[in-house]
């Protein structure tokens, strides 16, 4: 009994700073940076449950955009969130307001985990106050069979479960939350790569509608590395200026090493759309089997009519 | 409460589901207002909402000539929000061309906001989908669609002769929304 017993102890303990580890992480504060810290505390007002500074959609780039130029021009962090709740709503706040309805938001969570903790301590006590009279039942076999289940142990399988998933979460988290973070911003100790350097300057040219611009500098930047992801860049730009054919051969270049990359096939066929439909509607078919839920999947459907 | 004699499970549990039921009727009221509160932009959006001065939309239109909405105060303005990577965006236009067509001797103007799109992109679009007599102002950025609590393209919003958004709409039109909202505000062309 006793070692099984330290064994559930300890797989509880690590369960437990499992879950206090991920919400610590949920909470602090994950970078410096204003504008991306004020973005990460908007919700993307095109999407479900993604923040502005999470979401790929077109207009989460463009309020990051605007965030970023608000508090260049001086404005405080309060300012931007006053000018974007006058043209979204209080619901691209992605913390609710503690009041009306949104009080109820922060109330509920408190009261079910203070009803549920203070239910789970009364159980385990009485269960304690009553062992010592329990005790003797064992011993005694023309008695009942013991019960499958019993308060207590609803309320620690309960228990468990709840720290297992957060657990569970914490850990796997790290490798969701950290794996796309060097490409999103170089931090400072990278910084002096210039190809970084160079990627940073595209997408502010980019940014700034000046495609050529931009084209040219990926262009520099793929001959200094050929790396998949700037060749995809690059393919997208290029079919915005309307030089699919470049585009396709970048999209197939990244196809040959990775075969079924789905953004390489996303680009490739796009790319394809006026030289060769049939293609195109193939080469998205195939992006839409490899990668239903990507962010421009329902965009590709529409592409292909398929509602 | 009286306490149970030899500690048996029958008792006790008695109150364990009522207890998860009433967890989970919490729990599923705090979603529900959670997913209201996500769902609902009708709520949002005091800027663009009916009856409110329409915000400043100026620039140069494709053609380089300067535009400013403020300029057209006495004339209903249609302003859509589109871009050349937008598939719906593509099956409105034509549909604009042809409103703008229908009541143009009834002082509609449609201006086109071209979001987050290089202007080659867009003259092939307008080009393609005959619809090259539109008049289009570029927002490479989107900071003008963000500046109107744009959702997204398509999108469009219809600006009263008193410069005051008269409706909206996310999403593709129809002929038959514009048929309907543009008679009530101009007449029948």
């Amino acid at each position: 009994m006793r070692p099984r017993r330290a064994v559930g102890a300890a797989v509880l303990l690590v369960l437990l700073l499992g879950a206090v580890l991920g919400t610590y992480r949920s909470v602090r504060v994950a970078d410096d940076d204003p504008a991306r810290r004020l973005s990460s505390e908007l919700r993307c007002p095109a999407c479900q449950g993604e923040s502005v500074a999470d979401s790929r959609s077109p207009i989460a780039a463009a309020i990051r955009e605007v965030i970023a130029a608000r508090l260049r021009a001086g404005d405080s962090p309060e300012e931007v969130r006053t000018y974007l709740v006058r043209r979204y709503g209080a619901e691209v706040l992605a913390t609710p307001p503690a009041q009306g309805w949104g009080l109820l938001l922060w109330l509920v969570p408190v009261l079910a985990l203070g009803v549920g903790a203070g239910s789970a301590l009364r159980t385990h006590r009485r269960r304690r106050g009553a062992a010592p009279g329990a005790r003797p039942a064992p011993p005694r076999p023309t008695r009942r069979p013991p019960p499958p289940v019993t308060a207590a142990g609803v309320w620690t399988a309960g228990a468990v479960a709840v720290l297992a998933l957060v657990g569970g979460v914490a850990v796997a988290a790290p490798r969701l939350a950290t794996a796309p973070e060097p490409a999103r911003r170089p931090g400072p100790a990278i910084a002096a790569d210039p190809v970084l350097d160079l990627l940073a300057l595209a997408r502010a040219a980019e940014e700034q509608g000046r495609y050529e611009a931009a084209a040219e500098i990926y262009r520099t930047a793929l001959e200094r590395r050929p790396a998949d992801e700037i060749r995809l860049r690059f393919a997208f730009i290029l079919i915005r200026l309307g030089q699919t054919a470049e585009a396709a051969r970048l999209a197939e270049t990244v196809l040959a090493a990775r075969p079924d990359t789905p953004d390489a096939l996303l680009m490739l066929g796009l790319a394809q759309r006026d030289s060769d439909p049939a293609a195109s509607v193939h080469t998205l078919r195939r992006f839409l089997d490899r990668a239903p839920g990507h962010p421009a999947a329902a965009e590709v459907r529409r592409l292909l009519g398929d509602g | 409460m009286t306490r149970p004699p030899a500690g048996w499970p029958g008792r006790r549990l008695r109150w364990v589901p009522s207890l998860a039921l009433l967890a989970i009727g919490a729990l599923g009221a705090t979603v529900a207002v959670g997913v209201a509160g996500t769902g609902s932009r009708s709520t949002g959006s005091p800027v663009t909402a009916p009856g409110a001065p329409a915000p400043p939309l100026a620039g140069r239109s494709l053609t380089g000539a300067p535009v400013d909405l403020a300029a057209f105060r006495g004339r209903v303005v249609l302003v859509n929000l589109f871009a050349s990577w937008c598939g719906p965006c593509r099956d409105e236009l034509p549909l604009l061309v042809a409103a703008q067509r229908r009541w143009a001797s009834r002082d509609l103007q449609v201006l086109g906001l071209a979001v987050r799109d290089g202007e080659a992109a867009i003259r092939a679009l307008l080009a393609e989908t005959g619809a090259v007599e539109l008049t289009v102002v570029p927002d490479p950025t989107g900071a003008t669609a963000v500046s109107w609590g744009a959702f997204g393209v398509p999108e469009t919003f219809l600006v009263d002769a008193q410069g005051r958004i008269a409706d909206r709409t996310s999403g593709p039109v129809t002929a038959g929304w514009l048929d309907r909202r543009l008679t009530r505000l101009l007449g029948a062309p």
